[in-house]
């Protein structure tokens, strides 16, 4: 794939000779970015810009990006920014504001979903990017089981409650804690995990935390709230959920080796990125197919996403206005969305072709709604790796969870006060 | 009374090659028996089969009475002296001493006393605490002779001891060796390539060429009567001069002279053969005048060599005095010794019995 | 080829300690004008030679002093992706920082227990495995190149494979183990496990390149030793305890030394594999310090453990150096 959208690029380039106008813009490779480069022949037609992608792995763009945003004048006219960087992207003021331009074209920027503008968009008041695709977390599981009579019985009788697709996190406990003892699967798992650290375990263990009420910070003080009553509580049914209800093997789960358990009908619930839903569906990589279904986690799941920026290095910024005007008009992210795409804007939820073609776009229109937001400061990754130390140690090495949660805030608030947010 | 006897011996490696063909020797008890020949002519690898070191293809090797060619090495009773002498680097020089002493569980007052005794032999005592790195190549030789006679073994096979020598070391080391030999009594049997080591240290001498015994014999023996043109060129400094003639009518002819022959008859091409000391400037009574030119004389020091050139153009080598002045070009003539003329076949080169 | 080379080394180094060996006698003296005029025209060839090492030097000092020079500037002041300049002077206070910070000692210790137990382990595996090909006379190449096969792959790819096979539901190993009534094993899902699995995928990875080493030092060790021992009745474990490993000594130090560094360093299949977990079981410095700098975005912080370490792993060479040269003497 990479191969293909570089060859095709250079083809493009060399199609149009050097006095086209042409620009840059640093990708990774993941479908979003197929979907963008199948848009580009029309914003060519449209513009005469002709636009060539750079597209390498999530690793390589940071290192990639940090020098050309120094630069004075950089190679990249558009840059996308994980809500990752954000933090560290404003506060070294790489990016340029984007307020006048949307004023001036009259951009829409109200479609988009309120939790993503504020993760990937606005900062402090003032619009720095424009949000590309989302990457929030849901719940998938097993909708054949939740409609199985037998299973739905066989709930009642033991936790005195339906069988349904939860809205409330004790009601998902106790499924969880079913299909792993009472439902007399054999090898089957009631969940399955993304342990490892830094980042699965802190994005998942988030859902968990939010689930009972707790949050990462006081938003007044930034001051940081984690070895409270919710977030113990979050971390015990955590590490319950690893050592207790799921598959061996799972503290140590990247993104890959857990969806592949549930893929492989192993288990019956995963939280996991919403993008991943479709990949249920595909015979090439599941078992499942037709059985999965996703839906908001009870109580908000984790919010993420990546924005488009203009840096301040950048060497055509209104050509690359242009791009994003384009890329991001209702009109191609519908089209963008149609091929598959992770759409950011509210009306892409509610639209009947959409809905036709993706009967689970309402869950997802909902699931983004509730959304919460990881912190984002200019520490963030720091702050991931030092959560992910603690989660792991609490789930596999038999740390007390509020000693863990004790040291992680500790830790968040030291970050916090480096960058000046907590006094 | 140990004898060491090769029947038959032969040496074929896997790629068909035949490094020894069927070697018969018999080396007598107490005997400094050197085998000599030039580089790849089997002499080592007929060693290494003594030794066990190289499994016999075929053949007999028998060491006293006992046929010993699946012996294992250790237990032939033989001990082996390695060209580069194969010390152990890392181990001092009392550790490579008492290396074979220790193994085979003699008890440490013993090893201490054999060992002082063969230190004193040798004159090793001041360097028992060094490491072979820090030894002269003469000092190292002298260990592996030591390690050599700790043994106490029926015979000591000496691989090429003297050749990593420099010269003035290798006289004197030949010197100590005889000494050694007539002190421990015991059979030597000693590989060289150096006919000048075997005619000095040896009792007798197997020559070998090809993989053969060319001749085996005392080594007066095989100088004055070498068993063919090899060893005739092989033993000797300058070696056995060799002039083409031709037996005709009860005597030999070359280089334009006559040679009656006492009791000879036939006829045919033949090699002759005589050693530069052989032949003499002066006039001596019974001596066959032979005209010649001179080509150069190479002083020696003690004496001298004249390169003359026979009618015909043939070469031969003289030992003259060293204060001998002679122009080259100038007519010579020479005087041979005709006793000590010999006779080759051309066609195989075998020596033809020239006394009746 | 470099393996070969670094053997070869390794076993000439005795020989080159102990000088040439001395000859019998005195070295033959020089006529003094002799002498002199050698003198001259050594020291005309040095400065010519010096003048053609000069541009390599200065390649040299471009591209391997420079950089620990910088690093070594960075790590006294305050270097940080944010502000990426060396303008502020911060003394030792870096490495005052790093002992200080409970992290680095922790990665610093299971950096130890990995090295150690990596270095020995493959020391005795190769060497074993290179005692026995030394025997082999046929088909050499082939165990070559299926041994060497491990060595040549990326470290991202042997650890994708192995993760891929150590699934603990998914993969193949405890599927074979599931075939012969074994219960599957959590080869990283528990902090001892995970350690000892990076542990043997590391041995997997590196220990051709023992072998490859520890074989050049065997083919080049002399025979007559063997046969002289043979001759004394020294049997094949007498031959291996008195002769091999006394002359392979110093093949042996300087295999450990290069694979004790490279151990050192190791961070890739860390990455791949368990990002340092469970817990901070496979917390190895190397990834560390690299979270250090481009996650923490601390650079002048990641430069003063970096020198740390490079000053421990200087120590151990030099230390195993010299030990190296006591025992060439």
């Amino acid at each position: 794939m990479k191969k293909f959208l570089l060859a095709s690029s250079m083809l493009i380039a060399s199609a149009f000779g050097a006095e086209a106008q042409t620009i840059n813009i640093l990708m990774e490779s993941v479908p979003d970015t197929r979907y963008v480069q199948e848009m580009l022949p029309e914003f060519k037609e449209k513009t005469g810009i002709d636009v060539q992608l750079e597209v390498v792995n999530y690793a390589e763009m940071h290192t990639k990006l940090v020098p050309q945003l120094v630069a004075p004048e950089g190679s990249y006219d558009v840059v996308i920014v994980d809500f990752y960087w954000v933090g560290e992207f404003t506060k070294a003021g790489w990016l340029q504001p984007l307020d006048e331009r949307i004023k001036a074209d009259n951009f829409p920027v109200d479609n988009y979903i309120p939790s993503i503008m504020e993760l990937t968009g606005r900062v402090d008041g003032t619009t720095l990017m424009l949000p590309f695709y989302n990457y929030a977390m849901g719940l998938t599981y097993r909708k054949d089981l939740l409609e199985d009579l037998k299973h739905q019985e066989a709930f009642k009788a033991k936790y005195g409650r339906e069988l349904k697709v939860p809205t409330e996190w004790p009601e998902y406990l106790d499924q969880v804690k079913y299909f792993s003892e009472d439902a007399g699967i054999e090898g089957f798992k009631g969940v399955v995990n993304q342990g490892q650290r830094p980042d699965p375990i802190s994005m998942e263990w988030s859902n968990y935390l939010f689930a009972n009420g707790g949050r990462y910070y006081d938003p007044e003080t930034w001051q940081p709230t984690l070895a409270t009553p919710e977030g113990i509580a979050a971390l015990t049914q955590y590490r319950d959920n690893i050592q207790k209800y799921g598959p061996i093997g799972a503290a140590n789960f990247s993104f890959d080796d857990a969806f592949n358990v549930a893929a492989q009908g192993k288990a019956y619930s995963y939280l996991t990125f919403n993008m991943f839903r479709p990949v249920y569906d595909d015979p090439a990589s599941s078992q499942v197919v037709g059985k999965m279904e996703i839906a908001p986690v009870p109580g908000g799941g984790l919010n993420g996403s990546w924005g488009w920026a203009i840096p301040k290095s950048s060497p055509d910024p209104d050509a690359a206005w242009e791009f994003i005007k384009f890329i991001e008009s209702p009109e191609i992210a519908k089209k963008r969305a149609l091929l598959g795409g992770a759409a950011t804007q509210k009306q892409i939820y509610e639209d009947p072709e959409l809905i036709e073609k993706y009967s689970y776009y309402p869950q997802l229109g909902e699931l983004l709604a509730y959304a919460q937001n990881f912190p984002v400061f200019t520490y963030t990754p720091a702050f991931v790796d030092v959560l992910g130390r603690e989660l792991s140690l609490a789930v596999t090495d038999g740390k007390d969870p509020k000693e863990a949660l004790e040291q992680v805030d500790k830790e968040f608030a030291e970050l916090l006060r480096k960058d000046g947010k907590l006094q | 009374m140990t004898e060491i006897r090769l029947a038959n011996v032969t040496k074929t490696y896997a790629g068909g090659q035949t490094a020894v063909d069927a070697v018969d020797l018999t080396i007598h008890d107490g005997e400094f028996f050197v085998l000599l020949g030039p580089s790849g002519c089997g002499k080592s690898t007929t060693l290494r089969m003594i030794a066990g070191l190289e499994p016999i293809s075929s053949g007999d090797l028998f060491i006293g009475e006992r046929r010993m060619n699946e012996v294992d090495p250790k237990d032939r009773d033989l001990a082996f002296v390695f060209q580069n002498y194969a010390l152990f680097p890392h181990l001092t020089v009392k550790g490579n001493l008492t290396f074979g002493m220790k193994l085979r569980g003699v008890p440490g007052p013993e090893q201490e006393r054999r060992l002082a005794e063969v230190t004193v032999m040798l004159g090793l005592a001041p360097y028992l605490d060094r490491k072979p790195g820090q030894l002269s190549g003469g000092q190292r030789q002298r260990v592996a002779l030591g390690r050599a006679l700790l043994r106490d073994p029926v015979a000591f096979l000496l691989d090429e001891p003297l050749s990593n020598l420099d010269a003035k070391l290798r006289a004197q080391m030949r010197t100590e060796l005889v000494k050694l030999h007539r002190r421990v009594g015991r059979t030597i049997i000693h590989v060289t390539h150096d006919q000048i080591e075997a005619m000095t240290m040896a009792d007798r001498i197997c020559i070998m060429h090809d993989g053969k015994v060319a001749q085996v014999g005392a080594p007066m023996e095989v100088y004055r009567n070498p068993a063919d043109t090899f060893v005739a060129t092989f033993t000797g400094s300058p070696p056995m001069n060799l002039v083409q003639g031709r037996l005709e009518n009860g005597a030999v002819h070359f280089a334009e002279a006559t040679l009656p022959l006492d009791a000879r008859t036939g006829a045919g091409e033949v090699t002759v053969g005589f050693r530069p000391e052989d032949l003499s400037l002066a006039a001596l009574p019974n001596r066959l005048p032979i005209q010649a030119s001179v080509v150069a004389v190479e002083t020696l020091g003690a004496d001298a060599i004249l390169v003359a050139s026979l009618a015909g153009g043939q070469e031969i080598g003289m030992r003259v005095a060293a204060d001998t002045q002679l122009e080259p070009g100038s007519p010579v003539s020479v005087h041979l010794d005709p006793n000590r003329l010999r006779l080759f076949d051309r066609q195989t080169g075998k020596a033809i019995a020239r006394m009746a | 080829m470099i393996c070969v080379g670094a053997a070869t080394f390794a076993a000439a180094a005795p020989t080159l300690r102990a000088g040439p060996p001395a000859v019998d006698g005195q070295p033959s003296p020089q006529p003094e004008d002799k002498l002199f005029m050698t003198a001259a025209i050594a020291q005309r060839d040095r400065w010519f030679g010096f003048a053609m090492t000069l541009p390599g030097l200065f390649a040299l000092v471009l591209v391997v002093l420079f950089p620990i020079l910088f690093t070594l500037w960075t790590s006294t002041s305050d270097f940080t992706l944010l502000k990426p300049s060396n303008d502020a002077f911060v003394g030792l206070s870096h490495y005052t920082q790093a002992f200080a910070t409970p992290e680095f000692r922790h990665a610093l210790s299971v950096t130890l227990a990995f090295v150690v137990a990596v270095v020995i382990l493959e020391f005795l595996v190769g060497f074993a495995v290179a005692l026995a090909l030394d025997k082999v006379e046929h088909g050499k190449a082939v165990y070559y190149l299926i041994l060497l096969f491990p060595l040549l792959m990326n470290p991202i790819v042997v650890g994708l494979i192995w993760k891929m096979f150590l699934h603990p539901t998914l993969g193949i190993v405890n599927y074979v183990l599931s075939l012969v009534g074994i219960p599957p094993v959590d080869w990283l899902g528990v902090p001892d496990n995970a350690f000892w699995t990076v542990v043997a995928v590391d041995i997997w990875h590196q220990v051709s390149f023992m072998i490859v080493l520890l074989l050049a030092g065997l083919a080049s060790l002399p025979k007559e030793p063997y046969e002289a021992a043979r001759l004394e009745g020294a049997g094949t474990i007498r031959c291996f305890f008195w002769i091999t490993l006394p002359l392979m000594r110093p093949v042996i130090v300087v295999t450990l030394l290069i694979r004790l560094i490279f151990a050192v360093k190791t961070y890739d299949i860390i990455y791949i594999m368990t990002r340092g977990g469970p817990g901070q079981a496979t917390e190895l410095v190397s990834y560390y310090i690299y979270r250090r700098a481009f996650v923490g975005l601390d650079v002048s912080q990641a430069s003063a453990m970096a020198v740390i370490l490079l000053l421990a792993v200087l120590a151990l060479t030099a230390w195993l150096h010299r030990y190296m040269r006591s025992l060439a003497q």
